[in-house]
């Protein structure tokens, strides 16, 4: 992973003394917390160490023997992964000694690994690659075949291994254990012929299959969804946020001209640690699924609506919008709807709340609503995965304002007939695709309604005016997770034809209808953000959780700088 | 451009054009007055006084300064080059030449890819001695890499034959273009049929006509085939008939002499102040060769002359690029003779790719060739500088690493770009007909002077 694509990670207030260690790494003293381990302690001190099993959001075992470095007074070689710092210890990594066994470890890994650099969907990221190129560069001595083992094994849904190719780290099984609490997968056999595999009875099916694909130093575990589809290194990179549920993991959306290939986990020790869920993983594909992506002037009767540039629909919908404006101005003849969805961005939502403002000044009465996509109570658990499956549900609440109603109360304004018109950002509902055209049909008896929509639904079909609006992936902006951590999310890929951001589309409508003319808003997704954190915030008390006041996520917010996506053969570089 | 009174001159003279600001003006800072157009008789007495006076009859009837574009795309000009020309009949009285109309992005595409992804680049800079670039990029990388003195000698000594090789090809190039450009068409297709030998075999070596990309980090791509020694000695007597030929054509030319000697002389103190290096500086008196006053690869093991003019005119430049050919091939012939048996790439897999054997049969090979294709060498972080003889002169690369796999800056001092500059003074005062084979004889490439 790229330095720059790491979360800035809130440090600690420093140890007090008493906790911290003075040892010296190849003889230069440094001060490292108790409790870390040898490889730790080199690593924090730019010290490279060679390893495969030791993973920083795992346990250690000390199996794979790469690790090893000289403690002065020890008479073997240790394993630093394995070895906790001592006061006074001295640690050597790059004596003969040391140096030669870590190229002897690397040849004795070599000795049985499959000349599959070509066909293995690892290679450019493979761990087992770049230590051979770091530390040992030396040819072959073998002159015996490979021992043989079962290649392209399906171990469950989502994963196939290649056994040949398995360097026996471990580190599969041990995300198995300690991050999805499921045992699932186990060695077998003994020396040469170990392999893994599946326990017995057991499928590789828990939701945080995928990390074994992550955590993998070399191609033995494959994703079925990405292998053989994409050289890595071909892809680019751009750090952003899952948008599956609540959460918000951190992630890297890997694309390449204009297609995203994968998503998998970034680091960020307050959210997600390492790890995201196989559900997170897959969101990537709503980016193109059902697309909505040219403007409709609706037609009524369930007909899709008839194609219009985004112009004229825009025109269209601003032709209408400002009739009912003078229609409603007084208060009594009805109220306009304005539906924050909470799959859209803050940026978008505080662009809706600025529009609700200006109806409201003109004296039109404005009601707010919250929906988003339907709760899933059964995949809840408590590791990473939430219940709302909303990536935004507590931007969308506060953007909302504390009167707006949720979506009950909005089939009971429309079932009454007290709104007269919506405008819809985000054309989601939390109702089953069963149930969807029930209550899409609530939406019939409107004057007006606006919806700006990534999927195309049949309640999308209703609106009068529909607009193309870009997916998750196709603009920038920040979501509030469950925890009111706001957290930014960046624009991959563009977006599919004529859509444009929630925000653009609300700012030229703005615009158009007479609703604030060159708003501060309006101008960029950065500068709706400042604003919107210049206005909407609040303090955490002294001794209560961040999340105990939602609101005071927007004070913390940063919009960070910009970024170009870095080629991942070049993340270890300059981009 | 403001006219002033004709200055006095000495009894029988003509009008002299005065140049452009030398090198000293410059740097002193002094200006003169760049026009010396006489002053036209303004009263009907003057215009019959002037009559009377011999010296005003014969001076050719001024005109309006007229301004107009040579190229960028003129069908005389070997090379996308505009020269925006104030003209006073046919006398160039000044000139702006912008160059840049094959800017390639070449060091900024050179920061994107990896070291050995850079010699395809090299092979477009100057296009018709390709391989001088390829050995020059090389040295420098080698250079920062600190392995200079780890080269197989049998490559350094392919490195010296190939280069050898564009040079002479270069220099046919440009002196087939010159006759051509007075007027001239044979030698053209002789030296270019000559030309086209050396290009046959250096296709047989690397596998391309032109664009070689031959030479590599650490070495070579291939090994010299199997008869290349014999081929070449028979290549080069053919291409010597050719040039003796050529010579006996045009060099006691009337039409050729008058069109090249005096034509564009330049000062040996002139040719240093504006950073000349290559045949253009060697035609001036200055005995600057980089093979022989900083000698790289084996060209101090090598018996040859460096040929230098005295006046530094279009006909200087000519006679040096035509006796370097004749060095060039006695080096080549001594190299032929010293070339030893032995690998032709160095024997390291951190800089040379594993052999295909060891690639297709073994994870170790593999492995280093994956590594090195797709990250690239690693090259330890500093900046280097490091210059060949090429065709027109002292080619520079420098190279900036930040350790990683791909340059962080990568420079070309490109001779002609150097020369170039100083075209606007060669061709101040001369004929219109004059700037074609001056710019011949500078032998701007496009691809090395825009990058």
């Amino acid at each position: 992973m790229a330095e720059d694509l790491k979360t800035p990670i809130q440090t600690s207030p420093a140890a007090p003394a008493s906790d911290m260690v003075t040892i010296k790494i190849d003889g230069r003293p440094v001060q490292v917390k108790k409790g870390t381990n040898v490889l730790e302690a080199c690593l924090q001190h730019d010290t490279d160490v060679s390893y495969f099993c030791y993973h920083p959001g795992l346990s250690s075992p000390a199996v794979c023997r790469q690790c090893l470095v000289e403690v002065v007074g020890q008479p073997k070689l240790v394993p630093s992964c394995y070895t906790p710092v001592a006061d006074k210890m001295e640690v050597v990594t790059s004596s003969p000694r040391v140096l030669l066994a870590r190229q002897q470890m690397l040849e004795f890994t070599l000795v049985n690994h499959p000349v599959d650099c070509p066909i293995c969907d690892k290679a450019g990221e493979c761990a087992l690659q770049k230590q051979y190129v770091d530390w040992d560069h030396t040819g072959s001595r073998t002159e015996f075949d490979k021992v043989h083992k079962p290649k392209a094994v399906d171990l469950g849904p989502t994963i196939v291994l290649d056994a040949e190719r398995c360097i026996l780290c471990t580190r599969c099984i041990r995300v198995c254990d300690e991050v999805a609490g499921q045992s699932q997968l186990t060695m077998a056999k003994r020396g040469d012929r170990e392999i893994l595999t599946t326990a017995p009875g057991q499928v590789l099916d828990n939701p945080y299959s995928l990390n074994t694909v992550d955590v993998c130093p070399v191609g033995a575990l494959t994703s079925k969804d990405f292998r053989f589809t994409m050289r890595v290194w071909e892809l680019y990179t751009t750090p952003s946020v899952c948008t599956g549920c609540a959460t918000g993991c951190n992630i890297e959306i890997h694309h390449s001209q204009g297609e995203i290939w994968r998503l998998v986990p970034r680091e960020n020790p307050q959210v997600n640690k390492f790890w995201m869920c196989d559900e997170g993983r897959f969101t990537y594909k709503q980016v193109r699924h059902r697309r909505f992506s040219s403007a409709r002037i609706g037609q009524g009767r369930g007909l899709p609506g008839q194609l219009a540039s985004l112009d004229k629909a825009t025109a269209y919908a601003a032709e209408r919008l400002k009739l009912l404006v003078e229609k409603l101005a007084g208060g009594t003849a009805g109220a306009i709807g304005l539906i924050f969805s909470a799959q859209a961005q803050n940026e978008a939502l505080y662009g809706l709340r600025q529009l609700g403002e200006q109806l409201a000044s003109k004296g039109v009465p404005v009601k707010t609503y919250v929906t988003g996509q339907k709760a899933r109570p059964d995949r809840a658990d408590n590791i990473l995965r939430s219940a709302d499956m909303n990536p935004n549900t507590q931007g969308a609440k506060i953007l909302a304002g504390p009167a707006a109603g949720d979506f009950a109360a909005l089939k009971a304004d429309l079932t009454a007939g007290r709104i007269k018109a919506v405008w819809m950002v985000g054309e989601d509902l939390p109702v089953g695709e069963d149930l969807l055209p029930t209550a899409a049909a609530l939406f019939d008896g409107l004057e007006l309604f606006i919806c700006q929509a990534v999927h195309d639904t049949p309640l999308v079909r209703r609106a009068q005016v529909q607009l193309p609006a870009a997916a998750w992936a196709e603009a920038d902006g920040t979501f509030t997770n469950e925890k009111s951590l706001v957290q930014r999310a960046r624009k991959a890929v563009e977006p599919a034809g004529d859509a444009r951001s929630h925000l653009e589309l609300l700012s030229l409508l703005g615009r158009k209808a007479g609703l604030g003319a060159a708003e501060k808003w309006q101008t960029s997704p950065r500068q709706a953000f400042l604003q919107m954190v210049g206005t909407i915030g609040g303090t955490v008390p002294p001794g209560s959780a961040p999340e105990a006041v939602p609101a005071a996520g927007f004070a913390r917010a940063e919009w960070g700088r910009e970024l170009l996506p870095v080629q991942l053969r070049f993340a270890h570089s300059r981009g | 451009m403001p006219s002033t009174t004709l200055p006095p001159s000495p009894a029988g003279l003509r009008t002299v054009a005065l140049g452009m600001p030398t090198a000293d003006e410059i740097v002193s800072g002094t200006t003169r007055e760049l026009s010396n157009r006489p002053r036209l008789p303004q009263t009907l007495g003057e215009l019959e006084g002037a009559a009377d006076d011999a010296a005003f009859l014969d001076t050719e009837l001024p005109t309006e300064p007229m301004t107009i574009n040579m190229g960028p795309s003129h069908p005389a000009t070997h090379g996308t080059v505009r020269i925006v020309l104030t003209i006073d009949g046919e006398t160039v009285k000044d000139a702006d030449v912008q160059v840049g109309y094959l800017h390639r992005c070449f060091e900024k595409e050179a920061e994107y890819a990896t070291y050995t992804q850079i010699f395809p680049y090299t092979d477009r800079l100057n296009y018709v001695s390709p391989l001088c670039n390829n050995v020059g990029y090389a040295l420098a990388v080698e250079k920062l890499l600190g392995v200079t003195d780890r080269i197989p000698e049998r490559a350094q000594y392919i490195r010296v034959i190939v280069s050898e090789i564009s040079r002479i090809t270069d220099h046919l190039t440009c002196l087939g273009a010159s006759a051509m450009e007075v007027g001239g068409f044979t030698p053209f297709l002789w030296m270019i049929k000559a030309r086209e030998w050396l290009w046959e075999l250096l296709e047989e070596l690397t596998g391309a006509r032109l664009t070689h990309s031959y030479v590599r980090i650490g070495g070579v791509a291939q090994d010299l085939t199997p008869n290349f020694s014999e081929r070449l000695r028979n290549t080069l007597h053919r291409a010597r008939e050719a040039i003796e030929d050529t010579e006996k054509l045009i060099v006691k030319n009337r039409i050729f002499r008058d069109r090249m000697d005096g034509i564009a002389a330049f000062s040996a103190a002139d040719a240093i102040a504006w950073g000349w290096t290559g045949p253009c500086l060697r035609s001036t008196g200055v005995p600057y060769d980089v093979r022989k006053d900083h000698p790289y690869l084996v060209y101090d093991r090598f018996d040859f002359d460096v040929p230098v003019g005295s006046v530094g005119d279009n006909f200087d430049r000519f006679a040096v690029r035509l006796e370097e050919i004749r060095q060039s091939m006695r080096i080549l012939e001594q190299a032929l003779v010293q070339i030893p048996p032995g690998p032709i790439l160095m024997d390291d897999p951190r800089i040379a790719a594993p052999s295909k054997t060891a690639v297709y049969n073994t994870i170790e090979g593999m492995i280093g060739h994956f590594k090195l294709i797709v990250d690239g060498i690693k090259v330890p972080a500093g900046e280097v500088y490091s210059y060949i003889e090429g065709g027109n002169g002292e080619l520079g690369f420098y190279i900036v690493s930040d350790g990683t796999g791909r340059p962080y800056k990568c420079h070309v001092r490109s001779p002609c770009f150097v020369i170039m500059q100083s075209l606007s003074k060669m061709i101040h005062g001369l004929g219109i007909a004059d700037i074609i084979p001056t710019f011949g004889m500078i032998n701007m490439i496009g691809g090395e002077c825009d990058r």
